[in-house]
């Protein structure tokens, strides 16, 4: 299962959510998978993916939250986890696209490559449902009814050629303007 | 018992509207933490890990419609200057940040200084507009007008807390 097959599985499943993707090659194929107005491309602040989604989920118990963060960026930021299993966010999903690579800066092996644990250290910091997918079916049987906490998807790189606009403004005030209004 | 200069910055961001406030703790802000919990318990607080994960969790907040703070001693602002200069100013997403000084005047521990020395050019640089509260009297005006002109604006606004005030 490539990236970008992932990303369209999950806009699939999710249509009412909004869903925060992390900066370079998860919002690109986010983008090209299918740009919508509930989408949060984050162009910079690596790691942070996880932390925008909790307050977003926090601020909005209504909406399910979809975070498509990276492995590389979710390593920045582990203590995020801590917080996620503190906190207990009912409505929050954070999906791991697991390539195994920096893929955005050139290819270089994250520690997943030799076996750091994402979701197990998910689980260490209390996110008790926390899984790893290898196959499309396992991650749409994930994805229904309702998603658990975290998912580790274990993805091959795809490669984007499509990316979102560099408008920061424009991506946050139309991505705050579809959440204020209930989803059709 | 009440801290007058910390039962200033609860009541200014009462005042402000402030909805939720997202801490890493250090000393001084214990007592605020302690005067939101006892007098605005509606005002959620939310711990961070790390300072700049509180920048994330508050720029989350505000796409959800709330009215963030973030709380942070000085010396974790080099840690969060990627969220501040990647997600929050150019994302244009406003907070109250209110920074417990460590390194300015009073300080016992000199390895605090140098960060100390660096926090009003460190806002300089980046454009997050300033002001020190000098004593408890007008903490909670300079809380209500940063929160008043951050979210005029859409733009972060600090508030700092120098060790003279906190420790007085």
């Amino acid at each position: 299962m490539t990236r970008l097959e992932a990303t369209r599985l999950v806009v699939a499943a999710c249509r009412d959510a909004a869903i925060v993707a992390s900066l370079g090659h998860p919002a690109y194929d986010l983008f090209a998978a299918g740009d919508r107005p509930r989408n949060f491309y984050t162009w910079g602040s690596m790691g942070l993916a996880s932390s925008i989604g909790l307050g977003l989920a926090l601020a909005r118990p209504d909406l399910h939250v979809v975070v498509l963060d990276g492995d590389g960026s979710l390593l920045m930021n582990l203590g995020s986890l801590a917080t996620i299993g503190l906190v207990q966010p009912r409505n929050l999903t954070v999906i791991v696209m697991d390539n195994e690579l920096y893929a955005t800066t050139g290819g270089q092996p994250t520690p997943t490559a030799s076996g750091a644990d994402l979701a197990a250290a998910a689980r260490a910091m209390r996110i008790d449902e926390a899984v790893t997918v290898r196959t499309a079916d396992e991650l749409i049987a994930r994805l229904q009814p309702r998603a658990p906490l975290f998912i580790v998807a274990k993805v091959t790189e795809s490669k984007p050629t499509l990316k979102p606009p560099l408008d920061y403004v424009g991506i946050k005030d139309r991505f705050m303007r579809a959440i204020a209004r209930p989803a059709c | 018992m009440t801290v007058a200069w910390a039962a200033g910055v609860c009541d200014g961001a009462h005042a402000a509207g402030i909805t939720d406030v997202v801490y890493v703790p250090d000393n001084p802000l214990s007592f605020v933490l302690r005067e939101f919990e006892q007098r605005y318990p509606a005002i959620r607080l939310v711990l961070a890990t790390r300072e700049e994960e509180a920048f994330g969790i508050a720029a989350g907040l505000y796409l959800g419609g709330r009215r963030p703070s973030v709380m942070l001693q000085s010396s974790g602002l080099g840690n969060s200057l990627n969220a501040l200069t990647t997600l929050v100013i150019p994302y244009r997403i406003p907070m109250v940040i209110v920074v417990s000084m460590r390194g300015d005047e009073g300080e016992w521990n000199p390895v605090q200084t140098p960060m100390g020395l660096a926090v009003r050019p460190i806002f300089d640089a980046i454009a997050v507009p300033h002001a020190t509260v000098a004593d408890a009297d007008g903490a909670a005006q300079a809380v209500v007008d940063a929160a008043a002109h951050a979210f005029a604006s859409g733009m972060p606004r600090a508030v700092l807390l120098p060790r003279r005030l906190t420790t007085s």
